[in-house]
């Protein structure tokens, strides 16, 4: 059950008409149920690689592979079937004037019948938890209601990847929480998930493996545990893990082995531990 | 010294023709002041900025009560124009803060600049500072439009640094800037706040907000939930959690160890004054 | 991200020839002087010569690409309209002149003079409104020539509608961009006829402009937020002095028009006239 779903093979990106590389030599394999996390320093390429792997971009160099399929061969739709990506800027995403027409803009390209549309719009929409809102305009929601209107948006078209880019921004706590548990469930149903995200506490809940990019290129990529306690490397590229992770480091540096916790459930356990000694 | 540069008495507002979004506000800022506003998605944070700068009510209309006074002007009787050379306000969206009258990355922060009339040798030597404290060196002649959202963003706030006004007014300016953008933002802001600036902004990056603001204002459903020291608001973690915000980890972390062990540890609100804490009831100095 | 605003804009910043270097209010005296003359006169020719003279500046400032496909979209189309409405025989009472026949589903056709004048001269005339209002467009500095507004104390409300109208097509072909790119990302068919993407872009023009019309009120808060109408002196760090090039290029204009005005004074302007008059 682990054959790649997503294979990268030495992707070179540069925009049109500019004159610089966003991507240099990007090498990845995603496999079928991953739940990953993508961090890295603003500008770093995130965006621009999630856009290679849907079709959006083309590779300048290289290759992308979708199930096989090189993304530069193959029509973008039979692409975005399989691989969906949600937009930074829920802004860049939305166009249709009411919340249902805009989840089922995607179902209704693939020429399902009106039904099956009803169908998927209410299951992505509850997923989200914005039932009852399908006769609001989006752009009167408020900005975490947009961000997860997106979400659902993709959703609907069940694609086998999704790609989230900065779902958590302007979300708060609860809307995180929302869709770290939405992340993780759709993972458990098997669907292949990429979080772009600068919210460590976020990865460290949610991420199983986690990829580090800097400067158009991979630095880092293993388990979320082993990639958020590299404090050196982190830090060169702009990241701080989450404060549970710095706080058991800078004990540890006092002589306290409060061990490696990434969350605040982690971190209470260890230190129950040290107070009951 | 404390002389209110904000005051916010009894204000109440709703958008034309909606229910109202923001019930009986009440608060002051200082000069030199960092006030954080915090609270859940459509709790009416981005309304009670542009309140500050009179967008609210002059350009949305709407029912309006009570008074808002900024840096000597009551809001009510002065113009958007008017406040604008007092108070500048850097909009959640990072893109709505492009003048779209700037070719490059350089022009756009000096545009403020050039309308507030600063002196030409001035207007550069700020653009550039203001470059350099968001990371954006490098970028000067790019397009603001071909940036990546991180960087987007960190133009826009630069657009408020370099015109230094009296007033600042952010609404999550960090939103989509790496760990230590979002650090030295801050730190910028701080040291403004310490050059005599009164600032407000609004942030669901709680255990940033922990170090740098005085006060902090909890808004939930447009009314004021909790307001005062931010250790204050900060270890009401009940109360935060029971509204969806969370607190710092190092407070909640602390707040449940003295819960679930009975423990009687001192509640931290930023991880220096926890690792001080741990290091000290661990035994180690 | 933004490829309509980068297309437009871009070409403003990339080249630096003379033309860019031009003030913004000599190039705009430029398009209502052009665009008033071939009114005046009416004569394909003295048009033609107009939209070769413009659209030859144009490919030097390096702006002929956008300039060209503009009139190619809307001028095309109407001449061919015009010229066949025009000139064959609808009943216009002008059409007096006969000059030749053409064969259309079996029927011989007349071809008159004065309509085929007509139907030629229009649509040149409102090319050369077209390409020289774009030529002044694409080689502005839109910061410069608000600068140039301001020194010259235009009131800030007039300011920000130039600003408007002029940031208006930009924001919409940047809108047009952002939602084909979401659409294709959510399944739209990119390999389909001409017929069916004309119809994919109808669908969206609606709320293509009304989201264009709301961004275009956004920036008014924006600029407002910013000072654009603070009531203090500005400061702008571009001269707007004009130069040698500006003054012998209004000398130029000013020597065309005491020639045309000559022109006009002996022969007139009526574009028949001016037709039998070569035709002879
Ligand atoms: N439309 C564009 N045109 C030209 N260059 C661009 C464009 N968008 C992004 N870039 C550049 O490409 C590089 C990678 O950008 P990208 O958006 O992929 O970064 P990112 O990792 O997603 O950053 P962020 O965390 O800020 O969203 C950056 O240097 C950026 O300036
Ligand atoms: N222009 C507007 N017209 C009408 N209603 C609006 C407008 N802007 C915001 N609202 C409504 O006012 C309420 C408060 O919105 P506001 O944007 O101030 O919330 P917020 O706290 O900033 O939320 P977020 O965290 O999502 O940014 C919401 O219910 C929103 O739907
Ligand atoms: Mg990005
Ligand atoms: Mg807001």
């Amino acid at each position: 059950m682990s054959e790649p779903i997503i294979k990268v093979e030495n992707l070179w990106y540069q925009y049109p008409e500019s004159n610089f590389w966003a991507l240099r030599g990007i090498n990845l394999e995603i496999r079928r149920g991953e739940l990953i996390a993508l961090i890295g320093q603003n500008g770093g390429g995130k965006s621009t690689l999630a856009k290679n792997l849907n079709g959006l971009y083309k590779p300048t160099k290289g290759r992308v592979l979708v199930e096989g399929m090189d993304t530069k061969e193959v029509p973008t739709q039979e692409i975005v079937k399989r691989v969906g990506y949600v937009f930074q800027n829920p802004s860049h995403q939305i166009f249709e004037s009411k919340v249902y027409d805009e989840v089922a803009y995607g179902p209704k390209n693939f020429g399902l019948s009106e039904d099956e549309i009803a169908e998927r719009v209410e299951w992505a929409l509850s997923l989200v938890g914005l039932q009852g809102y399908e006769d609001v305009h989006p752009y009167d929601l408020d900005y975490g209601k947009m961000k997860l209107l997106t979400v659902a948006s993709v959703l609907a078209m069940k694609p086998d990847v999704l790609v989230l880019d900065e779902p958590t921004t302007g979300q708060d706590h609860r809307g995180r929480w929302i869709l770290a548990d939405l992340s993780k469930k759709l993972n458990r149903e098997g669907f292949t998930i990429v979080t772009i995200t600068h919210d460590m506490r976020y990865v460290a809940e949610v991420a199983k493996r986690t990829i580090l990019i800097a400067n158009g290129q991979i630095v880092m990529d293993g388990p979320t545990r082993k990639v958020l306690t590299a404090l050196d490397i982190l830090h060169k590229a702009a990241i701080k893990p989450p404060q549970v992770v710095q706080l058991a480091h800078a004990l540890r540096e006092k002589g306290i082995d409060a061990g490696d916790p990434l969350t605040v459930r982690e971190a209470l356990e260890e230190f129950k531990r040290l107070f009951k000694k | 010294m404390s002389e209110p540069i904000i005051k916010v008495e009894r204000l109440a507002y709703s958008y034309p023709r909606k229910e109202l979004v923001l019930y009986d506000i009440n608060f002051e800022v200082n000069k030199g002041e960092v006030l954080g506003i915090i609270g859940p998605n459509g709790a009416g944070k981005s309304t009670l900025c542009k309140a500050l700068n009179g967008l609210v009510p002059h350009f949305y209309g709407g029912k309006y009560g009570g008074r808002v006074v900024v840096a000597g002007m009551e809001v009510l009787e002065h113009t958007v124009a008017e406040l604008s050379t007092k108070v500048g306000i850097v909009f959640q969206d990072p893109e709505e803060q492009m003048s779209g009258l700037a070719l490059t990355v350089w022009e756009e922060v000096a545009f403020g600049l050039m309308m507030l009339g600063f002196p030409k040798e001035e207007i550069v030597r700020r653009v550039d500072e203001a470059i350099k404290q968001v990371g954006l060196e490098g970028f000067e002649k790019r397009s603001p439009f071909e940036l990546s959202g991180g960087q987007q963003q960190r133009l826009a706030i630069a657009t408020v640094l370099a015109v230094k006004p009296d007033v600042l007014v952010l609404d999550e300016p960090t939103a989509q800037l790496d760990p230590i953008g979002k650090f030295e933002v801050f730190s910028v802001i701080k040291r403004l706040a310490a050059e005599g600036s009164t600032i407000v902004v609004v942030e669901h990056e709680i255990e940033e907000l922990a170090t740098f603001a005085d006060n902090i204002l909890l808004l939930d459903q447009g009314r004021v939930k909790a307001y005062g020291p931010a250790r204050d608001v900060l270890t009401q973690v009940e109360k935060l959690k029971s509204l969806g915000v969370d607190p710092p980890s190092v407070t909640e972390l602390t707040y449940l160890l003295n819960k679930e062990l009975g423990a009687n540890l001192e509640v931290p609100i930023t991880l220096d004054e926890a690792i001080k804490i741990y290091a000290e009831a661990l035994g180690v100095s | 991200m933004s490829a309509g605003i980068s297309l437009l804009k871009r070409t403003a910043v990339e080249a630096n020839t003379i033309f860019q270097r031009l003030d913004g209010r000599v190039k705009f005296l430029y398009f209502i002087w052009a665009t008033v003359l071939v009114y005046i006169f009416y004569d394909p020719y003295l048009t033609l010569a107009f939209l070769i003279v413009t659209l030859a500046m144009a490919a030097y400032a390096k702006v002929f690409k956008p300039i060209a496909m503009t009139l190619l979209i809307i001028i095309v189309p109407w001449i061919i309209l015009g010229v066949l409405i025009l000139a064959l025989p609808f009943g216009f009472p002008w059409n007096k002149t006969v000059i030749g026949y053409i064969n259309v589903l079996g029927y011989r056709l007349p071809v008159y003079l004065e309509g085929l004048g007509w139907g030629i001269t229009w649509p040149l005339r409102i090319s050369v409104a077209i390409s020289s209002a774009l030529f002044f467009y694409l080689t502005t500095n839109q910061a410069k020539l608000v600068a140039t507004l301001f020194k010259m104390k235009v009131p800030f409300k007039a300011i920000y509608m130039i600003i408007a109208t002029f940031q208006f097509i930009p924001l919409l072909f940047d809108e047009a961009n952002t939602i084909i790119q979401a659409q294709i990302s959510r399944g739209l068919k990119t390999d389909v006829g001409v017929l069916q993407r004309i119809k994919n872009y109808l669908a969206v023009v609606i709320p293509l402009t009304i989201s264009a019309l709301n961004k275009v009120q956004t920036r008014a808060i924006t600029l407002e937020s910013r000072g654009f109408s603070a009531p203090v002196k500005k400061t702008f760090l571009y001269e707007a002095r004009l130069t040698a090039a500006d003054w012998a290029f209004l000398g130029i204009m000013a020597a065309v028009t005491v020639f045309l005005a000559w022109v006009y004074v002996t022969i007139g302007y009526s574009p028949v006239a001016h037709l039998q008059w070569i035709w002879a």
